[in-house]
């Protein structure tokens, strides 16, 4: 019995193309711009916490207990070669480089500002960031540069220094003496993002610890990983490897909770932009639907008259708001899932917005990333809510008085 | 013997600002099984509207009408459609087939509600659309068929489910005469061949020369 009204919601279907054809479009339009945005925006984010991850924090970080809460020398971990051998073992890590971290006055001879110090060993840091690569002018660190230092162009700028100019930093060490040195620019760093660019100078990891009288004493373990994506799960497995209370191993995440607030806060926009399109779609598929109904009370005065339930009545309006979702769904997925892909390939330049960009850490060309979790999402939902709205327009036409229904024109 | 006995049925309409409009007054009336019977009268005489009530298309203000003993006045909306579903047949006037349906599938319809097995009902279907004279044309959808030919399906649709009643509301009222005399010669034969009850409501002179009976209405009163 359902085939036959099955049949029949597919013939009015057909029998409104023109109408039909709107409410697919509709349909399919919303959807595709939707998988579109959501791919966008998985492509904007995977940017975002690559290129944050991969300029300073790591995807993981090992670190003593305390010191993401308060950073200060003495909060160091120990014993770290033999931490380090633990960390290498997991198959997920790529690479690993122990920093030293300080904060101090960098000073030149015409000015002086606050800054932050990183002390890294450059061969390794080369594998678990992109530092090197944002060297704009100059060149990055290697082993024995101990006398050499990396800023950001605003450093520069505000300290009136150029590539191999001297500048001073000066701060406490570990064993309370003045920690106090002279280094030469060897390196100037742009990413656009400000704290780098604006608030942070690398100097060689010996360097450091001969400054900080930090000897063997990292103040954390950068950790890098063949797939950033996993730092959650791998930050779970090494904090059971390494079984020590007085270490923290903490995923990017935790590292810096404002990326991943920034990245809430602009799916929470995405989901507005989905509430808003399925508004839309919901309109244009009752709009449809209730329209055929309408148009078609005497036909279903005449399905009653000869003895169909209002059950049955509903039965058949819903197919046919299931079959304009379906193949709205279908036409949408085609849409979305194709832009998306075409896009990925080419990416989306926005070279306009570099400045806008980079200082969000994303680059100047997008690459949308299909992310199917939230393709289903979104088909699942136009789906539901094209037979949700059928209800209305069905409870109506198995409402009608077939003696009145069969009068109407 | 009586297969619907109507007693004393009244139907006002209320219009516009509870403006009560009587259509038919204390009507009592018996139609007995195998009849061939018309609701004869000018328009606005009930007639339409007592057919309705038969057929349960419409509530009753006040009265009763027995189907086989059963009021079904008194039915509530699922006894209604099983009702209407597997005891009456109904023709209308301007046909009223299923537009999206074809002439075979318009037949098969009621049976298919009916719950009867496909084989069966595709025999009976294109057995009775034989019957009618339209076998040339049972995948043709309404729109492909010409007024005569889409009274022939209605007439069939209404048959093939064995109903014991048909109601048929002005079943030639669309149709030339030449038509409209085959088709009541065809439904005279099938109320021979299967005793069927036919209850007519019309105002065309050949239909009433047709039937076995004539009921006339004026003014929402049996008159004769």
């Amino acid at each position: 019995m359902n085939n036959t009204f099955v049949k029949i919601a597919w013939r009015n279907i057909l029998r409104n193309k023109k109408r039909s054809l709107i409410t697919i479009s509709a349909v399919g339009v919303g959807l595709g711009a939707l998988i579109f945005i959501w791919s966008f925006a998985e492509g904007a984010h995977n940017q975002m916490i690559n290129n944050y991850t991969s300029y300073v924090i790591g995807p993981v970080q090992v670190q003593a207990k305390g010191f993401q809460k308060n950073p200060k020398l003495e909060t160091f971990v120990k014993d770290s070669p033999a931490v380090l051998n633990i960390i290498r073992q997991n198959p997920d890590v790529a690479a690993v480089s122990p920093r030293i971290q300080a904060e101090g006055l960098m000073g030149s001879s015409d000015s002086s500002m606050g800054t932050l110090v990183i002390g890294v060993q450059p061969q390794l840091e080369r594998q678990v960031s992109k530092l090197d690569q944002r060297v704009a002018r100059g060149q990055f660190l290697d082993e024995g540069d101990d006398n050499s230092v990396i800023i950001g162009k605003d450093m520069a700028d505000n300290l009136g220094v150029d590539l191999q100019d001297k500048i001073v930093f000066m701060s406490q060490a570990l064993d309370g003496s003045i920690a106090s040195g002279a280094y030469y620019v060897k390196g100037i760093i742009q990413s656009g993002v400000t704290e780098i660019d604006k608030g942070l100078a690398i100097i060689t990891y010996s360097a450091a610890e001969e400054l900080f009288v930090m000897d063997g004493k990292p103040s954390q373990i950068v950790v890098q990983l063949h797939s950033a994506s996993k730092s959650d799960a791998v930050a779970e497995q090494l904090r059971q490897a390494l079984n020590n209370p007085d270490l923290e191993v903490l995923p990017w995440k935790d590292v810096s909770p404002v990326l991943q607030q920034w990245l809430d806060y602009d799916n929470t926009f995405i989901w507005i932009i989905l509430i808003i399109v399925m508004i839309v779609v919901a309109i244009g598929i009752m709009n449809t639907v209730l329209m055929g109904v309408l148009e078609r009370t005497r036909e279903f005065g005449i399905l009653i008259a000869l003895g169909t339930r209002g059950r049955q009545i509903i039965q058949m309006v819903t197919y046919e708001s299931v079959f304009l979702g379906l193949i709205g769904t279908a036409a949408g997925l085609i849409i979305g899932l194709g832009s998306s892909h075409f896009f990925s390939r080419t990416g989306i330049d926005l070279s306009v917005f570099t400045e806008a960009l980079n200082s969000m850490y994303m680059e100047s060309v997008i690459h949308p990333d299909i992310n199917f979790k939230y393709v289903w999402i979104s088909s699942g939902v136009v789906l539901l809510i094209s037979i949700f709205v059928s209800v209305y327009p069905a409870w109506t036409a198995s409402k009608l008085k077939p003696v009145d229904a069969i009068r109407s024109i | 013997m009586a297969l619907i006995r109507v007693e004393n049925l009244s139907k006002t309409y209320i219009t516009g600002k509870n403006i009560e409009t009587p259509a038919l007054r204390d009507i009592n009336l018996t139609i007995d099984d195998r009849d061939f019977v018309a609701l004869a009268g000018t328009s606005g005489s009930g007639k339409t509207t007592l057919l309705n009530l038969l057929g349960s298309l419409d509530k009753p203000s006040s009265g009763s009408i027995f189907y086989e003993q059963q009021n079904i006045a008194q039915l509530n909306e699922q006894q209604v459609a099983d009702f209407r579903l597997n005891q009456v047949g109904f023709i209308f006037q301007a046909y009223n087939l299923i537009n999206t349906l074809t002439a075979l599938e318009n037949v098969e319809y009621i049976m298919l509600l009916q719950g009867v097995p496909a084989a069966e009902r595709l025999d009976r279907s294109r057995d009775i659309l034989k019957r009618v004279g339209i076998e040339k044309y049972i995948n043709n959808f309404p729109n492909q068929m010409s007024g005569g030919q889409q009274q022939r399906v209605a007439v069939a649709r209404a048959i093939v489910a064995r109903p014991k009643v048909i109601l048929a509301d002005e079943p030639t009222a669309n149709l030339d005469s030449r038509t409209a005399e085959n088709l009541l010669d065809l439904m005279l034969e099938l109320n021979q061949e299967r005793q069927t009850t036919f209850v007519f409501s019309t105002h065309d002179p050949m239909v009433m020369d047709k039937v076995k009976r004539i009921v006339k209405l004026k003014d929402g009163e049996i008159i004769s």
